[in-house]
């Protein structure tokens, strides 16, 4: 079939159908952004709210890489027209050349992009009770007799069922019983179970006999024995079972049910039924010999008990019992449960500050009665340092203001109150704050601080945090809040567009030797066409640069 | 588009010139942000700043859409469909503010 206007305009528009296509797309795309714009702006003027705002992290994301992003976007749309207007002069070796180079810039740009969200996956941010936010990396859990302190080997540390280190971020129970919810349960979490449980050399084995009535009516019989090991098979074969005798006794009910209504009409043949409704109920003798036995739970016990250990979001913990989020109740005592920070690499009192100026109170005051200065002898130093060098800003701001007649300028909310990790570094290398630009390595700039590195110097301190002191932890991910939220949301759709546009631009480039040859203004159109959508990404790109990596 | 070829290679030159501007844009806008002798608000990084750097921002994209993407010199339709799309890009924001703004939602934010 010949598709009409791909190369000659149609008369009542002027326009082909490619150009005018892409363009209702495009049209379509800045509704889409749009809304997400607007949610940005939002979010960031609601971060004000007396109530439930909190910060807006300024300038939290490195430049560099967003800048050299930057650069790379614009190259590449400027390559893109140089590889249209190499079509349209027919020079096929140029449109080659330039439009490599901008599929090339689209894999580097999301090559920058994925370490960028990879550091941010890894590094582990907490907010204390008290407000104060710590940021920085978890130790992993290490062996029982491993020296907590000591340089730890690769074998000290304990494997989890996928043969992963643990972070030191968990739930520890001394388990002396776990009840599985036979329908519920979660394969991974018992896998983990017996993991943890073999490392101390404990077995997890059926509390009592299973016995159950396996067909209607029948006696019951012994399916499991006391002391079958655990494992997901058992779980599920039992699962099986609960699963038959439920439905088999939900008809052996609903059919009793329905007998009781037939009596019940039957009797009072005038009335309607809400008005019969609590007479009816179903006679047991109906479903005697009919029943299965049911099996919805099933309990174990751990013998000798263990430390069992379990996500923080995965447990509901109690003094004595927990239980898990797939239902699955602990037996045993809550053991401490810390949040160990490997290395902390910074310190944000802005929260804290926000809400003592809104309580009333003095900042720097509350700042100083937190929890993790009160604890930390070596993060009390480095806030100790921070403000004697905010003190010489101040003291520099006012010199150099005053001289210029310009109006006094303030240390900011966050110099004041958030210690980055270029400060701890400035400070373990004896540098003044204004350097400490200057102590970060290249490698640095685009993965953050480098811990094996810098340990010699012990510039990023460690921190065990018990947690009754822990409000909320999370990764950087959306989940830490609003900001990083939309920051997620925003660039992973444009870095889709960007796949996108990388995926038709490279077909033009790979693939489109056979349509130059047979018709070059066709694929001079189509490149054309995918150049607009790329434009396209690079304007949004535009905006978001100084939005989320500026502003 | 029957463009003749030195109308083409006379729009490279173009190209390249505002490629150029895109880059010194972006430079600028860094500098805004992080240098203290291009203070705007006199007070660190604030609003002032935010909004040139955002003037900036929307120079730039001007510049991708009216040359790059061949808005200076478009049809009449495809202005309609893509100026078009803004109004309703207005509209929702405003909707949002209508609901940012709503007395409704005190009972959950003020407690």
């Amino acid at each position: 079939m010949e598709i009409p206007f791909v190369v000659t305009p149609r008369k009542d528009t002027g326009l082909t159908n490619s150009k005018i296509a892409i363009w209702l797309f495009l049209a379509s795309e800045v509704m889409l952004f749009g809304g997400f714009f607007s949610a940005y702006v939002y979010l960031r003027v609601g971060s004000a709210d007396p109530v439930g705002g909190y910060p807006w992290p300024e300038r939290a994301l490195p430049i560099l890489p967003g800048l050299i992003n930057t650069f790379i976007l614009i190259a590449s749309s400027v390559t893109v027209v140089f590889a249209w207007a190499a079509l349209k002069l027919r020079q096929w070796g140029k449109f080659q050349a330039f439009m490599g180079f901008t599929v090339l810039c689209a894999v580097i740009f999301l090559g920058l992009k994925g370490i960028e969200y990879n550091v941010k996956f890894h590094h582990q941010a907490l907010r204390t009770v008290d407000g104060a936010v710590i940021e920085g990396h978890l130790g992993y859990e290490k062996k029982e007799g491993v020296d907590a302190h000591a340089e730890a080997k690769e074998e000290d540390y304990v494997l989890n069922h996928h043969g992963k280190k643990i972070e030191e971020n968990r739930i520890n129970v001394q388990a002396t019983g776990l009840t599985f919810s036979t329908v519920r349960f979660h394969k991974d979490w018992v896998e983990e179970i017996l993991t943890e449980a073999g490392h101390h050399h404990s077995k997890i084995t059926l509390a009592s006999d299973l016995k159950l009535a396996l067909k209607p009516g029948a006696a019951e019989e012994t399916v499991l024995p006391a002391g079958t090991e655990l494992s997901t098979e058992v779980l599920a074969k039992v699962a099986d079972l609960h699963l038959k005798a439920r439905a088999n006794n939900a008809d052996v009910r609903t059919e009793a049910l329905r007998k009781a209504w037939d009596i019940a009409h039957e009797t009072y043949p005038s009335k309607r039924d809400w008005q019969i409704a609590e007479k009816v109920s179903i006679d047991p003798k109906e479903l005697e010999g009919k029943l299965m036995t049911e099996a919805p739970n099933l309990a174990f016990k751990v013998d000798p008990p263990a430390k069992l250990t379990f996500g923080p979001r995965d447990v509901k913990a109690g003094p004595t019992q927990s239980r898990l989020r797939d239902d699955t109740a602990i037996d045993g005592t809550l053991l401490e449960s810390p949040m160990v920070f490997h290395a902390v690499d910074a310190l944000d009192f802005r929260f804290l500050a926000m809400k003592a100026i809104q309580k009333g109170l003095d900042p720097m005051a509350e700042v100083e009665k937190s929890w993790v200065l009160a604890n930390s002898p070596e993060l009390r130093e480095i806030w100790e340092w921070h403000k004697g060098e905010i003190a010489k800003l101040e003291e520099r701001l006012k010199q150099d203001y005053e001289m210029k007649g310009k109006p006094k300028r303030e240390p900011t909310f966050t110099e004041r109150y958030r210690v980055e990790w270029k400060d701890f570094a400035a400070k373990a290398e004896g540098k003044p704050r204004t350097e400490r630009e200057g102590v970060i390595k290249l490698k640095e700039q685009f993965m953050g601080p480098n811990y094996d590195d810098r340990a010699a110097a012990h510039t990023f301190p460690e921190l065990s945090v018990p947690r009754d002191q822990v409000a909320f932890d999370s990764k950087f991910t959306p989940a830490w809040n609003p900001f990083y939220a939309i920051y997620f949301t925003i660039t992973g759709l444009h870095g889709l567009h960007v796949i996108g546009g990388a995926l038709v631009l490279g077909y033009y480039l790979f693939r489109g030797k056979k349509m130059y040859l047979s018709n070059p203004e066709w694929l001079a159109n189509r490149v054309e066409v995918g150049g607009l959508f790329w434009h396209f990404v690079d304007l949004v790109w535009i905006f978001l640069f100084p939005l989320l990596y500026l502003m | 588009m029957a463009d003749s070829p030195e109308e083409i290679r006379k729009k490279t030159k173009t190209y390249l010139a505002v490629g150029s501007v895109l880059f010194i844009g972006t430079v600028l806008t860094v500098m805004v942000a992080t240098q203290e002798w291009l203070d705007f608000g006199g007070h660190g990084f604030d609003a002032y700043d935010c909004i040139v750097g955002l003037c900036i921002a929307s120079v730039k994209a001007s510049l991708v859409a009216a040359i790059f993407m061949h808005l200076n010199h478009e049809k009449k339709a495809i202005y309609w469909i893509f100026f078009g799309s803004f109004v309703f890009v207005f509209f929702l924001a405003w909707l949002l503010k209508l609901a940012h703004d709503s007395p409704i939602f005190d009972q959950f934010f003020y407690r």
